[in-house]
C-alpha cells in the first residue's frame, strides 16, 4: 500500500513515516501542496493524508484538485482545526476520514486498517481467535454455535487488540481508543485490567484464552500465528 | 431611597425650614406692620379733625364746655379735646389705658396740640389695640393659609419635575446595565436626553462596555490561536514517543518512563482540547439546530461512565420522562454537558452513594436535575466553581475546566444552570430548559 503524507510540519511528518513503514505501508512525503500535487501527478497512492494547514495553498483547496483525478484514492484529513464545520466541509469535499491533531498514531493506524476492511469487504470476514469466532461486522463472537455476549467496550476492547494483534498495547493506549477524549488518566487504564478479567472470564467458560496475553507492565497483546 | 425621592425631600424640607421661619417671625412682623399702619391712620386722622375743626370753629365742638369728647358704640376709636395751659409741646404716640364709659381700655394713642386765637387745646385721638391685634391675627392666619398652599403646590411640582429629570438615568439603568448578557451588543442607539451629565454617563457607559467586548475578543482569539499553537507540538511529541515505544528491544524501565511521559502529555492535551472547545462555542462555531430526546442521550451517557458508577458501587436511579423531544441545542455539545455533570456526580460521590436523575416541568419550563451524595460544594464557593481552573479545595481530581465547560455550553445554547448544594451534604445542579427549547 503507498501512502503520501502531506504535512507541512517535518518532524511529524517522518514520525508518521516511520509509524507506517512498520506496518509495511510505502511512504512519500509532501510538505507544500505544490510538492503533493507534483506527487499525485506521476505516482498513484492508496491513501493520502493531507494537513489542511500547508504554508502555500489552502488544504480543501488541494482536497478538490486531488479528489478530481484520484477517485479511488482514500483521503484522510489531519488538522489542528477540529472545528465541525471544516469535518463536515472536508468530508462533503470528498474526505474519507477526519483526524483532527494531536491524534494517536495507533488511532491513524486503525482508522487506516478500518478502511482497508471496508474497501476490500474484510469486514464481512470471521476471524479465528484460538477456538473463537469474531465476527466483525456483526459485533460477535462465537464458540462453535455458541454466542458469549459482551458488553459494548469489551467488544471494543477485543476488536481494537486484533487489529493490531501481535503488538503490546499499553493500557493508556487502549483506554485511550475506549474512551477518547474522555479518559481518566490513572481511573480508565486501570479499567482496563477489568475489562480484561471479564473478558477471560466469559470465553474461558467455554476454551482457553491463551491467546490473550499480558504483558507486564504494559499492556495487553493478542497473538496470533496467522 | 430613590434618588428623586431624596432630591424631593431635601426641597420640600428646605421650604418648610424656611417657612417655618417665616411663620415664627409673623406676629412680630404683623404687629410691626399694623402699628406702622395704625401710627399713619392716627396721623391722617389727626389732620381730618383739624381740618374740619377750621371749617367749624372750635366753639362749634366745646359748646361753652372746657372739653369735647367723641367714641364709636363699640368704644373702638375715640377722640377728645380739651383747653391746655401747659406751654409744653406735648405731641408723641403712646399706649396708654384710658377709661371710656366706665370701661378701662387699652388705645394707641396719637396726641397733639394745637393753638387757636391763641388758645392751645389738647387734641387725643386712640384706637383701641384688640381690634389692631384682631386684624393681624386674620392676616396672619390668611398667610399662613397660602404658604402651606402654595407649599404643596411646589413639592408636587418639584417631585413631577425630578422624577422627569431623572428618567433618563432609569433608562440607562434598564437598557445599558441590568440583564446584560455577554459579550455586549456593538452598537446601541444613544440616549435621548437634553440634559449634558446623562449623555455623558451614557456615552461613558459606552465606551467602557465597548472596552470590555475588545479585551474578551482578543482573550478569546488568543485562546484560541495559543491552543491551536500548541497542538502541533503536542502532535509531534505524541507520535515520537509512540513510535518509541513500539521498539520491541526497549528495556522496561525505559517503556514505563515513556507511558508516564504519555500520560502527562495526555493531560497537557486534555488542557488544550478543553481550552479549544471553550474557545469555539465562545467563537459560536456550533450550530443550534438539534433536536435531541434527553432520556436516551442520558442512558447513553450513563453507559458510558457505568463502569465507574460500578466502582464505587453507586445506585444510579434514572426516573425521566419519555420522550422529551430538546430542541435548538448541539447533540455534541449537550451530550459533552451531560456527561460532565453525571461524570463528577460519580467522581465526588461516596462510595455506596447514589445518583439521582430526575425531571418535571416549572411554569413551562423543563427541568433536569442531576443528584448526589457527595462531597458537596460550600455556599461560598457557587460562584466560583464554573470559572476556570478553580476547583474547591476538597477537589483533588481534574483541572478545573470540566465545570467551566458546563458553563459555556449551558450559556451558549441558553440553558440555565442552578445549584443546589452544601459541604456534605450532596449536589443538586439542575439544567432549566425554556420553553424555546421545547418547541421546534
Amino acid at each position: 500500500m503507498r501512502v503520501l503524507i502531506v504535512e507541512d510540519e517535518h518532524s511529524l511528518a517522518t514520525e508518521i513515516e516511520a509509524a507506517l513503514q512498520k506496518s509495511h505501508f510505502l511512504c512519500d512525503r509532501a510538505h507544500t501542496a505544490k510538492e503533493a500535487l507534483d506527487r499525485t501527478d506521476t505516482g498513484s497512492y492508496d491513501f493520502i493524508l493531507l494537513d489542511i494547514g500547508l504554508p502555500d495553498k489552502d488544504g480543501f483547496w488541494l482536497l478538490q484538485e486531488i479528489r478530481k483525478d484520484h477517485t479511488e484514492t482514500v483521503i484522510i484529513m489531519l488538522t489542528a482545526r477540529g472545528e465541525v464545520e471544516d469535518r463536515i466541509r472536508g468530508l462533503d469535499m470528498g474526505a474519507d476520514d477526519y483526524l483532527a491533531k494531536p491524534f494517536s498514531l495507533l488511532e491513524l493506524q486503525s482508522r487506516m486498517q478500518a478502511i482497508i476492511r471496508r474497501k476490500f469487504k474484510l469486514h464481512d470476514q470471521q476471524l479465528k481467535l484460538g477456538a473463537f469466532t469474531i465476527h466483525v461486522k456483526n459485533r460477535t463472537i462465537h464458540y462453535e454455535d455458541i454466542e458469549i455476549s459482551l458488553s459494548r467496550k469489551e467488544f471494543d476492547l477485543l476488536n481494537y487488540l486484533l487489529l493490531h494483534k501481535n503488538r503490546p498495547l499499553s493500557r493508556m493506549q487502549l483506554s485511550d481508543h475506549l474512551w477518547g477524549d474522555n479518559a481518566d488518566d490513572e481511573y480508565d487504564s486501570n479499567y482496563i485490567d477489568v475489562h480484561i478479567k471479564n473478558i477471560r472470564k466469559k470465553l474461558n467458560v467455554y476454551a482457553d484464552t491463551e491467546w490473550l496475553e499480558t504483558i507486564r507492565g504494559i499492556g495487553y497483546k493478542i497473538r496470533t500465528d496467522a | 431611597m430613590r434618588l428623586y425621592t431624596k432630591l424631593t425631600l431635601f426641597a420640600v424640607a428646605t421650604t418648610i425650614v424656611v417657612l417655618g421661619l417665616f411663620v415664627w417671625q409673623l406676629p412680630f412682623l404683623m404687629q410691626k406692620i399694623a402699628s406702622g399702619n395704625t401710627n399713619k391712620n392716627l396721623a391722617q386722622q389727626r389732620e381730618k379733625v383739624l381740618n374740619a375743626i377750621r371749617e367749624n370753629g372750635i366753639g362749634y365742638y366745646f359748646q361753652g364746655d372746657s372739653a369735647y369728647g367723641s367714641y364709636s358704640m363699640l368704644k373702638d376709636e375715640y377722640i377728645s379735646l380739651e383747653s391746655y395751659y401747659s406751654g409744653a409741646d406735648l405731641t408723641r404716640l403712646q399706649t396708654a389705658e384710658r377709661i371710656i364709659d366706665g370701661d378701662t381700655i387699652n388705645y394707641r394713642i396719637l396726641i397733639d396740640t394745637f393753638t387757636i386765637q391763641a388758645h392751645t387745646y389738647l387734641l387725643e385721638i386712640g384706637k383701641k389695640i384688640t381690634s389692631i391685634q384682631e386684624e393681624s391675627v386674620a392676616l396672619q392666619r390668611a398667610t399662613i393659609g397660602v404658604l402651606i398652599v402654595l407649599t404643596l403646590i411646589m413639592a408636587l411640582v418639584q417631585l413631577f419635575y425630578t422624577r422627569h429629570l431623572l428618567k433618563p438615568l432609569g433608562s440607562i439603568i434598564r437598557n445599558r446595565l441590568i440583564k446584560k448578557t455577554f459579550p455586549f451588543p456593538d452598537s446601541q442607539p444613544p440616549l435621548l436626553t437634553s440634559t449634558y451629565d446623562f449623555r455623558y454617563l451614557d456615552q461613558s457607559i459606552s465606551q467602557l462596555m465597548q472596552q470590555v467586548n475588545h479585551a474578551f475578543e482578543k482573550e478569546k482569539e488568543f485562546t484560541s490561536n495559543a491552543s491551536h499553537e500548541l497542538m502541533t507540538p503536542i502532535s509531534i511529541m505524541q507520535s515520537k514517543i509512540e513510535n518509541m515505544l513500539t521498539d520491541p528491544e526497549l528495556p522496561a524501565g525505559v517503556v514505563l518512563k515513556l507511558e508516564d511521559t504519555m500520560r502527562i502529555m495526555k493531560r497537557l492535551k486534555k488542557i488544550v482540547n478543553a481550552l479549544l472547545l471553550i474557545s469555539r462555542i465562545e467563537n459560536e462555531q456550533y450550530n443550534r439546530n438539534d433536536t435531541v430526546i434527553a432520556k436516551p442521550m442520558i442512558r447513553e451517557v450513563l453507559e458510558e461512565l457505568q463502569h465507574r458508577a460500578d466502582e464505587k458501587t453507586l445506585v444510579v436511579e434514572e426516573r425521566l420522562t419519555d420522550g422529551v423531544q430538546l430542541h435548538h441545542v448541539n447533540r455534541d455539545l449537550l451530550f459533552q454537558l451531560f456527561y460532565n455533570l453525571i461524570h463528577n456526580a460519580i467522581r465526588y460521590n461516596r462510595p455506596n452513594g447514589r445518583i439521582t436523575l430526575s425531571d418535571r416541568y416549572v411554569n413551562g419550563e423543563y427541568v433536569l436535575c442531576i443528584e448526589d451524595t457527595g462531597i458537596g460544594i460550600e455556599e461560598p464557593q457557587h460562584e466560583r466553581i464554573f470559572d476556570r481552573f478553580k476547583k474547591s479545595t476538597a477537589q483533588r481530581e481534574g483541572f478545573g475546566l470540566g465545570l467551566s465547560i458546563v458553563k459555556s455550553i449551558a450559556d451558549y445554547q441558553r440553558i440555565r444552570i442552578s445549584l443546589n448544594s452544601d459541604a456534605g451534604r450532596g449536589s443538586q445542579f439542575e439544567l432549566h430548559f425554556s420553553a424555546a427549547h421545547l418547541a421546534p
